[in-house]
């Protein structure tokens, strides 16, 4: 049975290992053709051969490029052996920013192969020294099955989420720190490294994208409390009422306002912003029942809209907050109430006193990530207001109900604000990591994960 | 009163019979109050009686001022002679009575214009004696039921239900309705068709929605397939087996998730125009399965709570992991399977952002999502909002019929992610 050596590091498997191991940390694989492991080993050697190529014919440039970001501008050149004025193809920032980045995420992976094979390595080197049995190619390839199956299963979703996760992710984490902006497109025109000058004019104060940014932030933060908080007691109390005794037909109760959740939220909320608009069938209906003489403005007046938006996202929140409750309301003990109710505890008292302080031990993780999806709710604000209304002291396309996130996606879509998109996209990011810091700190899920093996 | 009925709660009778008698009262009290003119109930049901013309709803007044009276006989009736038959039949007469006193809060001004009692007539000028009896009613509603030892919680359903079914009782009247257009003032279409889901997918619709609706599905179906085994397969790794790197790789995860997904878009796009994939469907199929890992979570912590003991019995039975987990964990798993299965068909199914920026004006592959925002385009709205209500309910149809019958799952899949 080949054995795994744990106790190794790159620095004493150099200075412990021969001559092999030694010259392994230069030639991949070296070591596993000494110790038997030809194919293997020759992969290595192969693959690093492969790198080798690709960096001195590609890679070096492509990461020397990643400095500048392109020179040469596109434009009129003149062409001496033809004596005119022709077309000149400049550099395109973006393609050289994008492929710049690539090369990084395969250096990367080289270098953990790079460490990979070193350690096989030094494992074929020790079970051969003490007489263990080393793995030949075949058993290798079978091992993928059982001990190594972390391999063959990880190996897709590592491979997807490089490609389309991590690259355009790094990609887009360095944008933050050029001057991408409506004003900078490729091909026509270059951009260039600018550090952190996109942070200090979104926060600095009296600028006019910071006199945007503070006021969207605050609304994304205001909106984040109320959205998760309405639909956390109104689902509760929904999930109470349904769940109490004498309530028949659970089940069908249940269905009715599981039908808002079920409906894709795309067409729920399209179909309620058509509802609410001013010649919608909401204002017709109350006219007609006489309860205002006029439109009422529930998507055009500013204030009006953020309590709509808040109001709908509680009709398709709630749901799913009820359905969620329902499972840990049946868990409370039933002798707590019944002892509570012996004592003379209304109903109220025994909410206050039992149920919430219940729900909110188990739920305060959950909360917790809830806030942080919500300060992320594209869906709700983008279908049902897509940010408007518009207001002229904001920059460019920001509207009065736009959240960090849809404004992100105005300023890539719209405006083509890169910069700032990625910008405000790193801020987001740092907002959802102080949150679900808090949440660690207060959950021991993470820590018990297997309490119940 | 010192009466006791077995299965009546007697202490609340009191307090019932007074909100029905004041209810009784009301019928007296000014309804209507404007300009100097008053008149109560009673005698606007007298004037309604003559009027030449009427609307059809007239009778909500007819109705509210018999129950309430019916009602109030009632409450006398079972002060003399108290049994639990009375009270049921006086619960069951208060429950129709407050739903027509609350209709009349809707439909007062449609009757008074219509018979020509008053025009250009507001809410606001209900009189006390209306909002009054309103309040009285539902007072005596819920002592009743106090009484009755009924669960109040119905009328609060009720009342919510009839809110969240609002909505999607519109979408689907507006599906069938004839009139075509945006705006129409009233609320029950005037002629019922099925003609828009007819044109919806006909030939010579100048909308591919048949198309649309295929390509979603198409989608929809790979990628449900396709994420269940990534997600599974991550997290039976990231449960199930112990190696260097796996905390550093969940937290890698849980980084990656922290950034707000389509910030990336732009990237992704340029990627897939130098795999030559952009503007196809399996592009849609290829990212979201790369990106499928990430909701890892709660499949992983279902795999957590299956006891360990039972891979070690496998193992010395000389099973490979991978046999364990074909064969012991992911048959013990069967609801974690379908929410996540129901859970990656819905994402794909109503996913927005992505589609709309990779196909751009492409619309041949359009999926519903994309193609049902941009029919709600103001400047199209008019011309395809009936057209837009039946692609609405027929791209939420299949999804409902899933989500109802497997809501068990969904449930359990959910309570699960709370834990964890």
């Amino acid at each position: 049975m080949n054995t795994e050596y744990k106790d190794r590091n790159l620095i004493t498997i150099f200075t412990k290992g021969d001559i092999f191991s030694k010259l392994s940390f230069i030639f991949c694989g070296l070591a596993n053709i000494r110790y038997g492991q030809v194919i293997k080993g020759s992969i290595f050697l192969l693959l690093e051969i492969l790198y080798i190529v690709f960096m001195a014919v590609k890679g070096g440039n492509l990461l020397h490029d990643l400095s500048t970001l392109g020179e040469n501008l596109q434009g009129m050149a003149y062409n001496e052996s033809l004596g005119i004025y022709e077309m000149q193809q400049g550099d395109n920032s973006m393609l050289i920013l994008l492929y710049g980045v690539m090369a990084i995420v395969i250096t990367a992976a080289f270098i953990a192969l790079w460490n990979f094979s070193i350690r096989s390595g030094e494992n074929a080197r020790k079970n051969k020294e003490t007489g263990h049995h080393v793995n030949n190619f075949i058993q290798d390839v079978k091992s993928l099955t059982n001990e190594n199956i972390r391999f063959l299963l990880l190996s897709i979703p590592v491979a997807g989420l490089s490609i389309f996760t991590v690259t355009p992710l790094i990609y887009m984490i360095l944008m933050a720190f050029t001057n991408y902006d409506s004003e900078h497109q490729p091909p026509g025109n270059l951009f260039d490294w600018v550090g952190i000058e996109n942070f200090k004019t979104l926060l600095a104060t009296g600028d006019r994208l910071a006199s945007t940014f503070w006021p969207v932030l605050g609304w994304t933060l205001v909106w984040g409390f109320f959205a998760t908080f309405t639909c956390y007691f109104g689902g509760m109390i929904l999930a109470m009422i349904i769940n109490s005794k004498g309530i028949k037909f659970k089940k069908f109760w249940r269905t009715i306002f599981v039908f808002t959740m079920a409906i894709p939220s795309f067409i729920s909320l399209r179909v309620v912003a058509t509802m609410l608009g001013e010649r919608g069938i909401f204002n017709v209906l109350l006219q007609q029942w006489g309860f205002t003489s006029s439109a009422l403005p529930f998507l055009s007046n500013a204030t009006w809209a953020r309590v709509s938006v808040i109001v709908v996202n509680f009709w398709i929140g709630v749901p799913v907050t009820m359905l969620m409750v329902s499972g840990i309301l049946m868990n409370i003990p039933g002798e707590l109430y019944e002892s509570a109710r012996i004592d003379g505890a209304g109903p109220f008292t025994m909410f206050r006193k039992i149920t919430f302080p219940y729900m909110w031990f188990v739920t305060t993780p959950y909360l917790i990530s809830n806030l942080i999806s919500n300060f992320n709710n594209f869906n709700t604000i983008f279908f049902l207001t897509g940010g408007e209304p518009h207001t002229l002291t904001y920059y460019k396309g920001a509207g009065k109900t736009d959240l960090l996130v849809t404004w992100l996606y105005k300023l890539t879509k719209d405006s083509n604000d890169y910069n700032l998109a990625s910008t405000i996209g790193i801020i987001i990011f740092v907002i959802s990591a102080v949150f679900t810091l808090i949440s660690f700190s207060r959950s021991n899920a993470m820590k018990n994960e297997e309490g119940f093996q | 009163m010192k009466k006791t009925v077995i299965g009546l709660n007697l202490i609340y009778y009191v307090r019932a019979a007074a909100g029905a008698i004041l209810s009784f009262i009301c019928l007296f009290l000014p309804y209507i109050s404007r300009d100097g003119s008053r008149s109560s109930m009673v005698s606007t049901a007298l004037d309604l009686l003559k009027a030449q013309e009427t609307s059809k709803i007239t009778f909500f007044v007819y109705v509210a001022v018999a129950l309430t009276t019916l009602s109030f006989i009632c409450a006398v009736f079972n002060f003399v002679k108290t049994s639990v038959k009375g009270m049921k039949i006086w619960q069951a007469i208060q429950v129709v009575n407050t739903a027509f006193w609350t209709f009349l809060l809707f439909a007062s001004k449609t009757i008074l214009e219509k018979a020509g009692l008053q025009s250009g007539f507001m809410n606001k000028y209900l009189g006390i004696g209306f909002f009054l009896g309103l309040i009285a009613t539902y007072f005596a509603l819920v002592y009743i039921m106090k009484v009755t030892q009924t669960n109040r919680g119905y009328i609060i359903l009720t009342i919510l239900g009839v809110i969240w079914m609002f909505p999607i009782l519109w979408i689907l009247l507006t599906a069938l309705r004839a009139e075509q257009g945006y705006y129409v003032g009233y609320f029950f279409p005037h002629k019922l068709t099925f003609q828009n889901f007819i044109d919806l997918f006909s030939n010579q619709s100048v909308l591919p929605f048949g198309r649309w609706w295929l390509n979603t599905l198409i989608v929809a179906v790979c990628s449900c397939i396709i994420n269940t085994l990534i997600i599974l397969m991550t997290s039976f790794t990231l449960s199930r087996t112990r190696f260097k790197g796996r905390k550093g790789f969940m937290n890698v995860l849980m980084i990656i998730g922290m950034f707000p997904g389509f910030m990336s878009l732009i990237a992704v796009y340029n990627i897939l125009k130098g795999l030559g994939l952009n503007q196809s469907l399996a592009a849609l199929v290829i990212v979201g399965a790369a990106g499928a890992a990430m909701g890892y979570h709660v499949s992983k912590g279902f795999f957590d709570t299956i006891p360990k003991a039972v891979d070690e019995a496998a193992i010395i039975d000389g099973a490979s992991r991978l046999q364990i987990f074909t064969h012991i964990t992911l048959p013990l798993s069967k609801s974690i399977i379908v929410y996540t299965v129901l859970g990656s068909f819905l994402g794909a199914w109503s996913d927005y952002i992505f589609p709309s920026m990779l196909f751009g004006d492409k619309q041949s592959s359009y999926t519903a999502a994309v193609g049902l925002y941009w029919l709600t385009d103001f400047r199209r709205i008019d011309t395809y909002y009936t057209q837009f209500a039946a692609g609405a309910v027929v791209v939420a149809v299949p999804i409902v019929i899933l989500f109802v019958w497997l809501q068990r799952f969904y449930v359990e899949g959910l309570s699960g992610s709370v834990k964890g």
